[in-house]
């Protein structure tokens, strides 16, 4: 089977990787070893496929790998720098919003970027974000209430 | 499907995108947001066309009215300024309805009407807002009215490649409403039922003009044209809205599947077309 040559950048760094032409951007990922983007549903429903291209969160079982020529994609892998966690990684631990923590990658990236978009994000707006990711543990109560923390600290800061 | 794909072109034109359509013989598939296309895993395709690339993807006002090319994703609808002052709104807080924010990001909105989900939420929209759609073969590109585009496509859509939504100017002064409504088990769902409505009033508070719209009762998003005809001419008050619900209940040809059964689409039907009417009176001044 053909392949062909696709030129991504991953959480910074530029890639250049063989690819079939009907490859999913989930399968690619993974094969890859960037297993915190996780295989749920496979349709779109569930959002624990989530990352980042070009800053906007998308559900990586429907994108084909080919799709992503010349894109930047972030995994939940780039979020924190080295030791240093993401503040949004540090409120989900801080405020107990991790149970079995499969739901989180995709709830972290959303969240992120959500607040880079709306710094001061209201309840309202992250729950409406938090819909397209289905959990089981939590009740989305602490998931919710980790990123309104990180967000009023933001507030704070001004 | 994923394994079998032999091929995966990234036409930069139009033309290009429909040469290779025409020289894939049948095995060839136009893909943009993928947010069908990656779900429903045809086995018989083997190319796939991307045609995110060939410059469709664009809001802009032309004549009187908009146009928005097929490749403009459902949060682009959602977020353009001249689609949240259009109709006072009423695509762009269509399209915030269609799925989850990851879906909007990519799902397009000539894929949605080309994809032809009786279900759909924005062409029933569309359809209040009596849109036309350009569409594009190697012999040329026409324009028609989005029912005919639909119903085209149930009779076998051949090699052709829906390139643009047309929006004419809707009617328009202080005494107009746009409304959508949508019913899901869940938020982010498919539709059990939608509706969609636009409302002018007369300076008298009597219908001057009104499109009435739904989704997932028939084999594409249909007009209530006689919930329509009851309507105009008459003053707007509770009864009148009350008469035009039973209409929109007789119209409808819901059938009954997984979500709903045909009599609970009927009843959503009846109480959507109010809500959504009783929504537009209210943007447009009148107290009901």
């Amino acid at each position: 089977m053909k392949t062909m040559q696709l030129r991504v950048k991953v959480n910074g760094e530029p890639m250049e990787w063989s690819i079939a032409p009907g490859e999913l951007l989930l399968d690619l990922l993974r094969r890859h070893g960037y297993y915190g983007v996780k295989r749920g549903c496979e349709e779109g429903e569930c959002g624990a496929c989530t990352v980042l291209l070009d800053g906007k969160p998308v559900n990586s079982c429907l994108v084909f790998a080919a799709q992503v020529e010349c894109g930047e994609i972030l995994t939940v892998e780039g979020m924190a720098r080295g030791d240093r966690l993401d503040p949004l990684q540090e409120a989900f631990l801080d405020h107990g919003a991790v149970q079995c923590g499969f739901c989180t990658s995709g709830m972290l990236l959303s969240a992120k970027a959500l607040l880079e978009r709306s710094p001061h994000a209201t309840a309202e707006e992250v729950t409406e974000v938090m819909a397209g990711h289905y959990c089981r543990c939590t009740g989305y109560l602490k998931p919710v209430e980790a990123v309104l923390a990180v967000a009023s600290k933001k507030r704070g800061k001004r | 499907m994923f394994d079998q794909v032999e091929a995966f072109h990234r036409p930069g034109t139009v033309r290009e995108a429909l040469r290779l359509l025409e020289s894939g013989k049948g095995r060839a598939r136009i893909v943009a947001g993928a947010t069908d296309v990656a779900v429903q895993r045809d086995q018989s395709t083997r190319i796939l066309i991307d045609i995110t690339c060939a410059g469709l993807s664009y809001i802009r006002r032309e004549g009187g009215g908009w146009v928005v090319g097929a490749t403009t994703t459902m949060a682009e609808v959602e977020q353009a300024a001249g689609m949240r002052t259009l109709a006072n709104g009423l695509l762009a807080r269509t399209a915030a309805m269609c799925g989850s924010l990851q879906n909007r990001n990519r799902a397009t909105v000539g894929g949605n009407i080309a994809n032809g989900s009786p279900a759909a939420e924005l062409p029933t929209a569309l359809l209040a807002l009596d849109a036309t759609v350009e569409v594009a073969t190697l012999k040329g590109r026409r324009t028609m009215p989005l029912a005919e585009y639909q119903a085209a496509r149930r009779n076998g859509g051949g090699r052709a490649l829906l390139v643009e939504v047309g929006i004419p100017r809707p009617p328009g002064g202080a005494r107009t409403g746009w409304a959508f409504q949508k019913f899901g088990r869940t938020a982010l769902d498919i539709s059990v039922v939608n509706a969609a409505a636009g409302l002018q009033l007369d300076a008298k508070g009597r219908v001057k003009s009104v499109r009435i719209a739904l989704g997932a009762v028939a084999p594409a998003a249909m007009r209530a044209q006689a919930a329509e005809v009851l309507m105009t001419g008459r003053p707007l008050d509770r009864a009148l809205l009350a008469e035009a619900g039973d209409a929109v209940a007789e119209e409808v040809r819901p059938i009954t599947d997984v979500r709903a059964t045909a009599g609970f689409r009927r009843d959503l039907s009846r109480v959507l077309a109010m809500r959504a009417l009783e929504e537009c009176a209210l943007q447009a001044g009148c107290r009901l």
